[in-house]
């Protein structure tokens, strides 16, 4: 049987059909990314505690009222990209040395034995309660979780190398309060700064101690989470320089 | 006396070769298809994102479809601008509909948050204050509006927020 000769399928309206594909996906997508700050709101209580006194140290306020005005601590702000500086020697002032007649947050200095001793008697006391029956489970895991705690103290302090570990106060933190008629610019100009302040505390340190800057090391992170040795990197920066942000609802 | 003879003797002019010209689309549209992202509905209210730096990316959280957009801003009509309060408007996936009392629908942002967590099937949903809601709001808005929207979400334990910017870079 004589062999037949197929006929070339003609391809000339390829190109059509991917102009067209082409075309959809132009139209459907888009190539900027979707940048925000990510804030979280606290958990509704039902029966609010009273709240705790504050000391007037631990507290950095940035008000803003209806007329975008700018309040840093109290005294008048005029241009809101000096924010980041102010919050910047808010942390740093103490961070040394304590001043005890400074307005500004103090910060405790532990040592590794202090670590292990602290350790040592949570420790005794999980053994305690697990040999005691009808022990309540929350306290338990509560122990549990304090013993945890310490655990990322000692291997943070362990990679930062130095006699002690420095911790700013736990109560201190950088307080939000807008008035209602405030514009989000200003407030999105504040929380700006604030991250700025963040990133230049973490990434000084960062470059000191490693000489790799902190985005470089949370990129890292992102790129691979299994990434043991940078993440506790990023756990002693964030130990170090832990910026606690209080939003304030307007009235 | 010419140099450009016209009449060659009938000869025609070659075509120009076009199998490869596929292929170049191909190519393109493979590099759309990888550098970009599935846009968002188009809001029907006009947002202009003040600028920010030192931001987080939110791609990651919208490929695990974690995220949900709320805009806040001025309706595209400037007639329709007069039923709301303060002139701004949010639309929770293009529904803007004032309420009676010309009050913008805040009090739909529960209602709306929790039928988005609902829908979503189980074998991907986390834990609804994972969801981040994100807020796109114009700079001109009110701050008194995003506390508004924070306040519906805290009630339902919808827990992270996020305020959209333009990042422009390292300042």
């Amino acid at each position: 049987m004589a062999k037949r000769e197929v006929p070339e399928i003609n391809a000339g309206s390829m190109a059509d059909i991917a102009f067209l594909l082409l075309i959809f996906f132009l139209v459907t997508t888009t190539m900027d990314k979707d940048q925000a700050f990510l804030r979280a709101i606290p958990k509704k209580v039902e029966n609010p505690p009273p709240p705790q006194d504050t000391q007037e140290r631990d507290i950095c306020a940035i008000k803003a009222n209806n007329n975008n005005q700018l309040l840093f601590r109290d005294e008048l702000l005029a241009n809101p990209d000096d924010i980041s500086e102010k919050v910047i020697e808010y942390y740093r002032y103490n961070e040394e040395k304590n001043d005890l007649t400074s307005n500004y947050p103090l910060y405790t200095r532990i040592s590794l034995k202090e670590i292990e001793e602290k350790m040592a008697i949570v420790e005794a006391e999980i053994e305690r309660m697990e040999s005691t029956p009808d022990q309540s489970e929350d306290i338990l895991k509560y122990r549990y979780d304090e013993l945890a705690e310490w655990q990322v103290k000692l291997d943070a302090l362990k990679l930062y190398g130095k006699q002690s570990l420095p911790e700013v106060s736990s109560q201190a933190h950088v307080r939000v309060e807008v008035q209602k008629k405030t514009s989000y610019e200003l407030f999105a100009k504040i929380h700006t700064e604030i991250q700025e302040a963040i990133y230049t505390l973490r990434n000084d340190a960062s470059m000191k101690l490693w000489n790799t800057s902190y985005g470089v090391i949370t990129k890292r992170v992102d790129l691979d989470p299994k990434n043991m040795e940078d993440k506790a990197k990023l756990d002693l920066l964030k130990l170090l320089y832990n910026v606690n942000i209080v939003e304030v609802t307007p009235k | 006396m010419s140099k450009f003879r016209k009449d060659d003797g009938g000869k025609k002019a070659p075509g120009v070769n076009t199998s490869s010209l596929p292929d170049i689309v191909f190519m393109l549209l493979f590099f759309f298809m990888v550098a970009t992202t599935s846009k968002e509905v188009d809001p029907s209210v006009v947002v202009v994102s003040p600028k920010g730096a030192y931001t987080t990316d939110l791609t990651p959280f919208k490929q695990r479809s974690e995220v949900d957009f709320l805009y806040l801003g001025r309706p595209l009509n400037p007639a329709r601008a007069e039923a709301f309060q303060g002139g701004y408007a949010l639309s929770l996936d293009n529904v803007v509909v004032p309420n009676p009392d010309g009050l913008y629908t805040v009090n739909a942002v529960k209602q709306w948050k929790l039928d988005k967590f609902n829908s979503k099937p189980n074998t991907m949903k986390s834990n609804i204050d994972a969801v981040i809601t994100c807020i796109k709001a114009d700079e001109k808005a009110p701050t008194g509006m995003i506390f508004d929207i924070r306040k519906e979400l805290q009630a339902i334990d919808a827990i992270s927020v996020a305020y959209a910017v333009r990042d422009n870079g390292n300042i």
